[in-house]
Parts: structure tokens; C-alpha cells; sequence
């Protein structure tokens, strides 16, 4: 099924991703063992399970999608692994644990007929490993329109989920209420302009979060200042360049996904056509653009016909928050190197990418000169996208997803951060 | 002129999406709708801007009876079936409303708009433009029977005597086989019938048109825009398949395009026309001359 999602855990240990079947697979990596040295570190399949499933609101005749919008991790406290996941209007806790042993005796009397010891009637026996999911709790009914992000505070007691209009502050224990702290919507919804596109809390400062809007503004928050934040403590905008003003200039203005970075001290953001790193210290433009397929720019109006403007790219920093990455289309992914000012593309096809095989860079060409492994803009093919990816949090391992098969490479070279 | 052609289309496209968006699992998207109503907004500004004064679109002389699912951009050529609406069943332009929901009052003009098919207004979609659409409805009304009559005899459903067939009753179209329901109501002129009456139910009917001052007013307005009769003819037919569905589907949109409607005037009589329907009741807070006055293509553009 189409890949929805895609979230590494903190450990990088494990990969979990959702699906627009409501499902819900996790991998796990396999530890490197002298035996096999060419399987060190491969992800295999750990768990599986039906998430979410499609629901129907008799009240406004609407049917909900089980389509898994997003995962989050939550950070291990103990021997289980939680995660939360969502579709357009409910938050489920899952609780992973492992089962490798099982009770086992029953019999109070030996084969001779006497009767045993009964601390020896029952002993843990190995088994094959069992992984088991269940859902620890459910948040529902705590947003009218569909929900877009989550996003676990790192004070580990408390996350937050924005829909377009508003934003709920949930306790991880208590599923009958949250608490709304941020609320967009206009008294008449004919002067709406704008909605939210994506939220996060800031990785260490508990009471600091970022969302971003369809205007293209990012609107830093502080929960210490009021209850309903709808006064942002922090703007950061960017002015629109009039010269490339278009039909659609707000749409490809539009956030479709913002991350801190892992420092805390910048953000990423992905519109259309860029990315943008901002430092949480200048609202008044990003300290770092970066176009991602400029060659588009000239193709908006079919892309709007064919609804491909409206696709949402997420983004995502590598452990040091030196390199940047983000999907793109014909299945052509990006990075971009923030120290060297160099970027690459690469994709994400079975053809090349045999096991162990290197990626090759690609190209687009967009008119003049072209080498031969080029690809012309008018021959990409644009149902292949690449919407959601990963880094994994300390080690050159990134996910793909593209549509419905995953990829994961890793840099064996470069295993480091650097 | 490219300019108007391109905003048209961008139009129609973003109308149309609209539309789907409304059959799509898991509900309407409202970022996905905020940002096309903002491209319909834009469209419609440099549609309205751009000083090409021929370009006067108007429906084609097609109806719109077909269902919701087919293309929209199909130019809806036959009649409606079994529409004995008063109205000629002058395309798609007549301003909406020909909603199949018997609370709301209605203006009715498009006769085959929605009747045929199931077509439920989004909740709360066209309450604010209920009111404003009497006048809306009106002029589109005038609008739309000018290129019918320009047209005459090319549907067979077209009541031969163009404008004048809005002044028959529900029921008097020569071509019509079916009646509406309740027509026992008395012929007055019905372009803008404020309720639906008995009629309603059936949905989209012009059933029975409601008394008032509106259907005075018509045919004044109708000898006022005759002359302009010729430079409607002359228009290119866009295909503008469920326009009129599309706009009682949604009314207003949320954008506050509505409030934004630019003050352009199109010629002068259209200000003339403003004064006496400005006492209408429940009109919509934007440019009232603008909006009566236009072409129902145009109004559905000013519309979102």
C-alpha cells in the first residue's frame, strides 16, 4: 500500500512506517555480527499491525479515512517501545513489547506421582520471539478538521496535535480531554485565509513549539506566556518576491513541512519548489534557500491541473544538522550539504538499487547543453513521488518512501557524522 | 485577452475542483480548498482587470442537467429532460440555486441546474448568497436569455420566444412535456422567484415565482440589455459544463472572496440597474452592481 509516513525512533533502532491502509510496520535493525558481515546493520521487518481503521461520522456523513498521517516516537522509558500514530481525527498510543519467554508446567505432580515443589511447578521457557502491539490509548474527538501533525514535548508527559485550524495539547495519560492552545479559526470561516500546515515542539525547550501556515509564515509560540497562544512570541516570514508572482504563488508558498533542528537553534522548512533553514534568532527572512526542482516553476499551471501542487514533501536534517534533505519527483530525492553549498540528487528505483550498489547522482536537465544520463523536465514522471523520508538520528541511514516501496540506504563510507 | 483566456480556464479547473473535492473519501480538505478558492480569487481578478471588453461569457445555450460526476467541462447540449421550467433552460449561467432543498428559499432559474441530479449544497454552502442571489439571479437570468434567444431553435427545449418565455408561468414552455408540481401558481413573470413554493421539493423547479418586485423589474431589465444582446453573441463558448452546480454546490466560499469582490462595473446601465435592486433584501455584502449585472459565468467567477 502507499507509504503515508516514515519516522526513525531515537535510537535509530527502529524504522516505523504508515501506510493509506491504516497499517502500521515497524523494522528493526538487525545488530552487526561478525558471522555475516555484509548483513550488519539491515533493517528487517519487527511488526505489523492494522492501526487505524476506515470510520464513518453519521453525524456529518463523512467517512474517515484510516490513512496514517503520522508516527511519532516516543522516547523509551523502559523495556517497551511506544509510539503514536494518527489519521484525520484520532491519536492512538501503541505499546510494542517483546515476548521471548512463556510459563510453562502446570503439573503439581511430577511423573512419579509426588508431588513437586511449587516454586518449581512453573518456569519461564524460551520461546521464539514474539513481538505484540496494543493500543495503550485512544484520543478521540478532539478535532473538527483533519488532523496534519503530532509531535511528542520533551518532557515526556505531554504531545501536541495541530489540524488546519487548531492545535490541542494532549497528556500522554489522559485521553477524555486536551487542552487547546492554539485556535486560528475566524468567527466567520468566509474570511478564513489561512490554515495550519504542520506543528512542532522545540527538541529541548518544553514550552517553546513552531507551526507553519499555508501563507507560508512560521509562528514560534511560548505555552509559558499564555494558555491560547494564539499570539505568536515569534514571525518569521519571508516577503514575497513580486517578481515571481503568479496564479499560484500562494499555493507554492505554502509549508508543507517544518523540523527543528536536532540543536535546536534552527528550523527547516519545505514549500513547494524550496527548502528553507531559518535560525530561531531572524524572523524577518531564512538564512538559507535552497530550490529543490526550480525547473517547475514554469510548469504551474499543469501542475495545478494535475493536482501536483498541492503535493506535501516533508524535509528532514541529518543528525548534525549539516546536511538537509527533502523528496522530489520521478522518485528523485535531494540533499543538500549546508557546510559545502553542494547538493545532489539521487533516486530511488529498483534499477538502481541493487543491494550494495551505488547510487549515482542524477540530473535534470532544463535546456542547454545535455550529458547523457540526463533527464529532460518534460520527461519526469511526476505520479512518482517522493513525499516522506527519514534520517536516521546519528548515522548516514536515510528511508525513502516512494509510493509504496521503501528504501533505506546508508552510507558505508561516511559512517560517521560529520 | 491570452490573460482572460488563461485566468478563464484556471477558473473552470479550480471550479471543478472543487466539485471533486466534495466526492472525495475522508471529506472536504480545507487547505486544499483555501489555496484553490485563493487561485480562483487571483483568476478572477485579472479576469476582471483585464480591460478586453468583447470577452463576455456566456453559457452556452447547452443545459446543465447533466449529473455532478460527468466532466465539467462538457458543454451540456441537451435538454433537460422533463424540466418544464419556465425559465428557458438557458445553461448553466443562471445563478444557482436551483437547489433540490425544499427549506431554503430559493431563486430558481436554472432549470435543468441540479434538478435532475442529486445536487445537496454543502452545509451552510449558498446561505450567504441566498439572499444576494435574488438580484444575482436575475440579471443572470437576463444574461442567460439573451444568448438563447441569439440561439433560438438550437435545443429543442428552448422556448421559442427567448426572453419573453420568462414571463410565462412555470409550466408554459411550449417544448415541455412535464409541468412542475405545483404549478398552479399564477404567471407572473418568474426569473426570480424568491421561494420555491409548492414546486420546491422537485428541486430546481422555477416552480412557483414568488410574488414581489422582482418580476416587475425584469422586464425592464430586459429591454435595458437587449442591445447588449449582440456583443454576448459574439462571445466564445468556454466550457463551463456545471458551473451552475458548482456555484449553488458551494455559495460563498470561505476565502472572503465575497467581501474582496473588486468594485468593477461592467458598462454603465449595469450602475443604473443598481439603485432599484439595491432595496432587495438579503443581498450579499460585496459589489451588488457588479455582481447583478455580470454574466452568470461572470458571477460565478466573482462568486469565488
Amino acid at each position: 500500500d502507499i507509504i503515508s509516513t516514515v519516522e526513525f525512533n531515537h535510537t535509530g533502532e527502529l524504522l516505523a512506517t504508515g501506510d493509506k491502509g491504516g497499517r502500521v510496520v515497524i523494522f528493526q535493525r538487525e545488530p552487526e555480527s561478525k558471522n555475516a558481515p555484509h548483513s550488519q546493520g539491515e533493517y528487517d521487518v519487527y511488526s505489523t499491525f492494522q492501526s487505524h481503521e476506515p470510520e464513518f461520522d453519521y453525524l456529518k456523513s463523512l467517512e474517515i479515512e484510516e490513512k496514517i498521517n503520522k508516527i511519532k516516537w516516543l522516547p523509551q522509558q523502559n523495556a517497551a517501545h511506544s509510539l503514536l500514530s494518527t489519521n484525520d481525527k484520532t491519536i492512538k498510543l501503541w505499546k510494542i513489547t517483546e515476548r521471548d519467554k512463556r510459563p510453562e508446567g502446570y503439573n503439581l505432580k511430577d511423573e512419579e506421582g509426588k508431588l513437586k515443589d511449587l516454586s518449581t511447578v512453573t518456569s519461564l521457557q524460551p520461546m521464539d520471539l514474539m513481538v505484540e502491539v496494543s493500543p495503550r490509548r485512544i484520543f478521540a474527538n478532539g478535532h473538527t478538521y483533519h488532523i496534519n501533525s503530532i509531535s511528542v514535548n520533551s518532557d515526556c508527559e505531554t504531545y501536541m496535535s495541530a489540524d488546519d485550524l487548531r492545535i490541542n495539547l494532549w497528556h500522554l495519560a489522559i485521553t477524555d480531554r486536551s487542552f487547546n492552545i492554539v485556535d486560528i479559526k475566524p468567527a466567520n470561516m468566509e474570511d478564513l485565509t489561512e490554515v495550519i500546515t504542520a506543528s512542532e515542539f522545540h527538541p529541548h525547550h518544553c514550552n517553546l513549539f513552531v507551526y507553519s501556515s499555508s501563507k507560508g509564515s512560521l509562528r514560534l509560540c511560548d505555552m509559558r506566556a499564555a494558555a491560547l497562544c494564539d499570539k505568536h512570541s515569534k514571525l518569521f516570514e519571508e516577503p514575497e518576491d513580486p517578481s515571481n508572482r503568479s496564479f499560484f504563488s500562494e499555493i507554492i508558498s505554502s509549508v508543507s513541512d517544518v523540523k527543528f533542528s536536532h540543536s535546536g537553534r534552527y528550523m527547516l522548512t519545505r514549500d513547494y519548489l524550496t527548502v528553507k533553514v531559518w535560525d530561531l534568532n531572524m524572523e524577518a527572512r531564512p538564512i538559507e534557500t535552497y530550490q529543490v526542482h526550480d525547473y517547475l516553476r514554469s510548469k504551474l499551471c499543469s501542475l495545478y491541473e494535475s493536482d501536483c501542487i498541492f503535493d506535501k514533501f516533508e524535509c528532514a536534517w541529518n543528525g548534525s544538522d549539516s546536511v538537509i534533505m527533502t523528496g522530489a519527483y520521478n522518485n528523485f530525492f535531494r540533499m543538500f550539504d549546508r557546510n559545502t553549498k553542494r547538493d545532489v540528487t539521487l533516486e530511488a528505483s529498483r534499477e538502481s538499487s541493487k543491494p550494495r550498489a551505488v547510487l549515482k547522482p542524477r540530473r535534470v536537465c532544463v535546456g542547454g547543453k545535455r550529458r547523457r544520463d540526463d533527464i529532460s523536465v518534460d520527461s519526469l514522471d511526476f505520479t512518482k513521488k517522493i513525499l516522506h523520508t527519514a534520517w536516521h538520528p546519528a548515522e548516514n541511514i536515510i528511508a525513502i518512501a516512494a509510493t509504496n516501496n521503501l528504501y533505506i540506504f546508508q552510507d558505508k563510507v561516511n559512517s560517521d557524522m560529520h | 485577452m491570452e490573460f482572460k483566456l488563461e485566468a478563464h480556464r484556471i477558473v473552470s479547473i479550480s471550479l471543478g475542483k472543487i466539485y471533486n473535492s466534495r466526492v472525495q473519501r475522508g471529506g472536504i480538505k480545507l487547505h486544499k480548498n483555501l489555496l484553490v478558492s485563493l487561485v480562483l480569487r487571483s483568476a478572477r481578478q485579472v479576469y476582471l482587470s483585464d480591460p478586453c471588453p468583447g470577452l463576455y461569457l456566456a453559457g452556452p445555450t447547452g443545459t446543465p442537467a447533466v449529473p455532478p460526476p460527468q466532466q465539467p467541462g462538457e458543454p451540456v447540449a441537451g435538454p433537460p429532460s422533463g424540466w418544464g421550467e419556465p425559465p428557458p433552460p438557458a445553461g448553466r449561467a443562471a445563478w444557482p440555486e436551483p437547489e433540490p432543498q425544499p427549506q431554503r428559499p430559493m431563486v430558481c432559474h436554472t432549470p435543468g441546474a441540479g434538478s435532475s441530479e442529486p445536487v445537496t449544497s454543502v452545509a451552510g454552502a449558498g446561505d450567504a448568497l441566498r439572499g444576494g442571489e435574488t438580484d444575482s439571479a436575475a440579471a443572470a437570468w437576463s444574461r442567460v436569455e439573451r444568448p438563447r434567444a441569439a440561439a433560438s431553435g438550437s435545443g429543442s427545449d428552448t422556448c421559442p420566444e427567448g426572453p419573453r418565455a420568462v414571463r410565462r408561468s412555470c409550466g408554459c414552455p411550449p417544448a415541455r412535456e412535464e409541468q412542475p408540481v405545483g404549478d398552479g401558481s399564477p404567471a407572473p413573470p418568474a426569473p426570480c422567484p424568491r421561494k420555491r413554493g409548492a414546486a420546491g421539493v422537485g428541486g430546481g423547479r422555477a416552480g412557483c415565482p414568488a410574488p414581489g418586485s422582482t418580476p416587475l423589474k425584469k422586464p425592464r431589465r430586459n429591454s435595458e440589455e437587449q442591445p447588449s444582446t449582440t456583443d454576448e453573441d459574439t462571445d466564445e463558448e468556454m466550457e463551463t459544463g456545471n458551473v451552475a452546480n458548482l456555484i449553488s454546490i458551494f455559495g460563498s466560499s470561505f476565502s472572503g472572496l465575497l467581501r474582496k469582490s473588486p468594485a468593477g462595473g461592467r458598462e454603465e446601465e449595469e450602475a443604473e440597474e443598481s439603485g432599484p435592486e439595491a432595496a432587495e433584501p438579503g443581498q450579499i455584502c460585496c459589489d451588488k452592481p457588479v455582481l447583478r449585472d455580470m454574466s452568470p459565468w461572470s458571477t460565478a467567477i466573482v462568486a469565488f
